[in-house]
C-alpha cells in the first residue's frame, strides 16, 4: 500500500479485505466497509502504517478482534513472498470454500445426526418419555436419539422460564415515582396523597456455561450441546465457552437462529474437539481472560466436564479456587456420576471438588430437569 | 504521517497526554467521521482522560455521564423540577387559570432538568459527550443509549421531539466488566489502550511530576513493567505510578530500595491481598530485577527490561 493507487482499485481492495475479516469472524458488513473507504480517505493512503490503524481503528469493536485483524491484515496487504519484494501486492484470489478449515470429524457427525433430529415431523405418541428420561445419553440408538433432541430443548426451556420467574419474585422492591406522583397531585391542586410506585429491576442471574468437549466426553457432549444451545436462546444472560486443551468462547457461534448454523460456526471455531482434556489449563484461560467481565457475586458457573484431567493437576485446583472466591456459585455437572458404582476418585475431579458448591449429574434427562433447582439456589 | 493527525498528536502532547500514533489517529477519525469512539482497556490507562483532552484540544465543552447499575433515562436524559412544579402549583391554586393550561405550563422547557444526553444535544455548539464506564450500565440502558446515538434526537411526550442541534463529539469508555451489545459496538470506533511501555510510562511520569529526578523516575518506570508482569487481583495503571512517585518524592526517596517500596505499598497496590502477597513473595525478586538492570547500559528499553525479567529467577512462593 505504499504506492499511489487507482482509487476505484483501492475501493475493490478494501471490500475484499473487509469480507475475509468476515470470514474471520469479525463484524464487518456493508456499513463498516464504507467507513473504512470514509477513513482511508481522511489519512494519507501512501503511509502504511496509517492505513493500517485506521482500518483497524473502524473494523474492530473489541479486543479479542485485534489479534485477528493483524493476521488477516498482513496476510491480504503482505503475503509472504518468495523473493525479497515488500511491494503493495494485490489480495490473494478467496480460497474455494471460505477458510478451508475443516471441523473436526466427531463434530461433523454430529452435525449431521442434529439435522435430522431437527426434522419437521412430530414426536411419534407412543413415545415413553418416562423410559427416555431415566435412560442413559451414551446408550441412545440412533431412533431415539430425534425425540432426545426435542426433549431437551423443551427442558432447557422450561428451566429458563422457571429462573427468571422465581428471580423476579424474589427481588420484588418499590421506589415512588415522583412524575406520576405530581401528576396524580395535580388534580387535587398539589396535594401529594398516593404515592405512585414503579417497581426496581429485576437483577437477573447471569450464566456461564463451561463445557468439556474432550474425546471422553464425546457421548454426552452431544446432547450437552444442543442443551446449552437452548438454554442460551432461551435464557439470555449466557456466556457459553468449551474445552479440551485449550478454551474457546462459542457465545456468539451459538446465538445463531439455527441449530444446525449454530453448531456449524462452532465447529469453525473449536480447533481441539474430540482432544485431550487440560482442565486447569483451560479454567486458567478463562479466569484470566473473561474472569474480570463475567464473575459477579451473581454468576453462576455451570462446569460439565467428567473431570478427567490429562493436565497440571495443581493448576486445577488453584484455578477451582479462584472461581469458587470470584463466582456466585460453581455447579458442577459430571455425566459419569449416574453411572452405578462411580466415585469422583480420578485427580482431577478430587482437586476440584472441594471447591464446588453443588456436583451433580449430567448424564440423562431427569437430571437436566434437576438443573433448574441447582440455578436457582444461593450460596449458604 | 497526515499532518491533521500530527496535529491532533501535538494538541494532545499540549495538553499534557503522552500519545502515541494509535491513538491520535482513533482521536482523528472520530472527529473526522463524526462516530462515537468506544475505549477500553484496564482500569487506569487513562481512557477518561482522552474525552477530558479532546474537549480541551477542540477547544470546546466536556459533557460527561458516569455510569452505574440501575443507571436509566431520567438520570441520564432529562428530569421534570419536581419542586419547581410544586411550588407552581401552589402559587397558582386560587387563579382561575383552567387545568389543562396549567399542566401544560408545568410542563413546559423551563421546568425541564437536562441531564448529560439532553443536555449534549441541545448545546449549542459540538461539545465532546464522556460517557464514561458504559459496561456498568444496564443492557436495558444500552438499547437505549443505542437509540440515542443512532437519531440524535429525543422525544419528550409532554412537550414533542428534541433534535439535536449540533451532532456531538462522543467518547465510551468500558473496563469490561460486562461485555458490551455487539449493536453498540459496531456504533463506534474501537481503540484498545494497553498498559503502557516503558518509554512511554517514563515520559509520563517525567511530564506529571516534573521534580523526579531521572534515576527514579527510570526506576519506578522498570519497576512498574516488572510489577505487571506478576500476577495480581489488581494490576496497577499510570493513575497508581503517578500517585506512587508523589509518594516517594514527598517522603524524600531518590532511588527505589526496600524500604522506600515496603513504606509505600499501600499507595501502589489498592487491595490487600496484593500489598501482602507483593510484600512477602515478590518484592525481593522485583528489586533485584531493577537491580539488574541497574546493571545494563542506559537509556533502558523494554526490550533489555523483558529481557531481566526472562532471566530473573521465579519468586519465593
Amino acid at each position: 500500500m505504499s504506492a499511489p493507487r487507482l482509487y476505484g482499485d483501492l475501493t475493490s481492495h478494501v471490500v475484499a479485505f473487509c469480507r475475509r475479516l468476515r470470514l474471520h469472524g469479525l463484524p464487518v458488513g456493508p456499513r463498516e466497509a464504507a467507513d473504512a473507504l470514509r477513513a482511508l480517505g481522511a489519512v494519507d493512503v501512501g503511509d502504511r502504517r496509517e492505513c493500517y490503524l485506521a482500518l483497524r481503528t473502524v473494523l474492530t469493536s473489541r479486543r479479542d478482534d485485534l489479534a485477528v485483524f493483524d493476521r488477516v491484515f498482513e496476510e491480504f496487504w503482505n503475503p509472504p513472498q518468495p523473493e525479497g519484494d515488500y511491494g503493495p501486492q494485490g489480495p490473494r484470489p478467496p480460497e474455494a470454500g471460505g477458510d478451508g478449515a475443516q471441523p473436526p470429524p466427531a463434530l461433523v457427525e454430529w452435525l449431521d445426526e442434529a439435522l435430522q433430529a431437527q426434522g419437521d415431523e412430530p414426536l411419534p405418541a407412543y413415545s415413553p418419555i418416562e423410559v427416555l428420561s431415566q435412560k442413559d445419553f451414551s446408550t441412545f440408538t440412533a431412533e431415539e436419539l430425534r425425540e432426545v433432541t426435542a426433549l431437551v430443548i423443551a427442558i432447557a426451556r422450561r428451566v429458563a422460564t422457571r429462573l427468571s420467574r422465581r428471580t423476579r419474585a424474589a427481588q420484588r422492591s418499590a421506589r415512588v415515582d415522583l412524575r406520576r406522583t405530581i401528576r396524580h397531585s395535580l388534580r387535587r391542586g398539589g396535594e401529594i396523597i398516593e404515592l405512585a410506585y414503579r417497581r426496581r429491576k429485576i437483577q437477573r442471574v447471569r450464566v456461564v456455561l463451561l463445557a468439556d468437549v474432550s474425546g471422553s466426553m464425546d457421548l454426552y457432549s452431544r446432547f450437552l450441546i444442543q442443551f446449552i444451545y437452548a438454554l442460551q436462546h432461551a435464557l439470555g444472560r449466557v456466556e457459553t465457552m468449551v474445552f479440551s486443551t485449550s478454551l474457546t468462547r462459542i457465545t456468539e457461534a451459538m446465538s445463531e437462529d439455527d441449530l444446525r448454523q449454530a453448531l456449524d460456526e462452532v465447529a469453525r471455531r473449536v480447533p481441539d474437539w474430540s482432544g485431550g482434556t487440560k482442565i486447569g489449563a483451560s479454567l486458567r484461560t478463562f479466569l484470566d481472560r473473561y474472569g474480570a467481565q463475567l464473575l459477579t457475586p451473581r454468576t453462576v458457573v455451570l462446569v460439565i466436564s467428567d473431570g478427567w484431567d490429562t493436565g497440571d493437576i495443581d493448576l486445577l485446583e488453584q484455578a477451582m479456587a479462584e472461581l469458587r472466591r470470584r463466582a456466585g456459585r460453581v455447579i458442577w455437572l459430571n455425566p459419569l456420576l449416574g453411572s452405578p458404582g462411580y466415585e469422583p476418585i480420578c485427580q482431577g475431579m478430587r482437586a476440584a471438588l472441594p471447591y464446588v458448591d453443588v456436583f451433580a449429574s449430567a448424564h440423562n434427562l431427569d437430571s437436566l430437569r434437576q438443573l433448574e433447582k441447582h440455578l436457582a439456589a444461593r450460596r449458604r | 504521517m497526515h499532518p491533521e493527525i500530527t496535529r491532533i498528536q501535538a494538541m494532545l502532547e499540549g495538553q499534557g497526554y503522552v500519545a502515541d500514533q494509535t491513538l491520535a489517529t482513533s482521536v482523528y477519525l472520530a472527529i473526522q467521521l463524526r462516530k462515537p469512539l468506544l475505549i477500553e482497556g484496564a482500569a487506569g490507562v487513562g481512557k477518561t482522560e482522552v474525552a477530558k483532552v479532546m474537549a480541551r484540544a477542540l477547544d470546546t465543552d466536556l459533557i460527561r455521564l458516569q455510569c452505574y447499575e440501575g443507571l436509566d433515562a431520567t438520570t441520564s436524559l432529562y428530569e421534570w423540577n419536581y419542586q419547581r412544579q410544586l411550588l407552581h402549583i401552589r402559587l397558582q391554586e386560587h387563579s382561575d387559570i383552567p387545568l389543562e393550561v396549567r399542566e401544560r405550563e408545568i410542563f413546559s422547557e423551563p421546568f425541564l432538568l437536562k441531564r448529560p444526553l439532553l443536555a449534549a444535544i441541545t448545546h449549542g455548539r459540538a461539545p465532546v459527550l464522556l460517557i464514561d464506564e458504559c459496561d456498568r450500565a444496564d443492557e436495558e440502558w444500552e438499547a437505549f443509549l443505542l437509540e440515542v446515538l443512532s437519531d440524535w434526537q429525543v422525544t419528550i411526550p409532554e412537550i414533542g421531539t428534541i433534535k439535536a442541534r449540533h451532532v456531538p463529539y462522543v467518547v465510551l469508555t468500558s473496563n469490561r466488566t460486562r461485555e458490551l451489545g455487539d449493536a453498540l459496538r459496531r456504533r463506534c470506533l474501537y481503540l484498545w489502550i494497553d498498559y503502557p511501555m516503558f518509554d512511554k510510562e517514563l515520559a509520563i511520569v517525567r511530564r506529571k511530576v516534573p521534580a523526579i529526578n531521572d534515576r527514579l523516575a527510570e526506576q519506578i518506570a522498570a519497576f512498574m513493567q516488572f510489577v505487571r508482569k506478576t500476577k495480581l487481583d489488581k494490576t496497577p495503571g499510570i493513575a497508581e505510578t503517578l500517585d506512587w512517585s508523589a509518594a516517594l518524592i514527598a517522603l524524600h526517596h531518590d532511588h527505589l530500595d526496600e524500604d522506600a517500596v515496603a513504606q509505600t505499598l499501600g499507595v501502589l497496590f489498592k487491595q490487600r491481598d496484593d500489598a501482602e502477597r507483593v510484600r512477602t513473595q515478590w518484592l525481593d525478586h522485583l528489586l533485584g530485577n531493577v537491580a539488574a538492570l541497574d546493571r545494563e547500559p542506559r537509556p533502558w528499553t523494554q526490550d533489555a527490561i523483558d529481557r531481566v525479567a526472562g532471566q530473573a529467577s521465579s519468586p519465593r512462593r
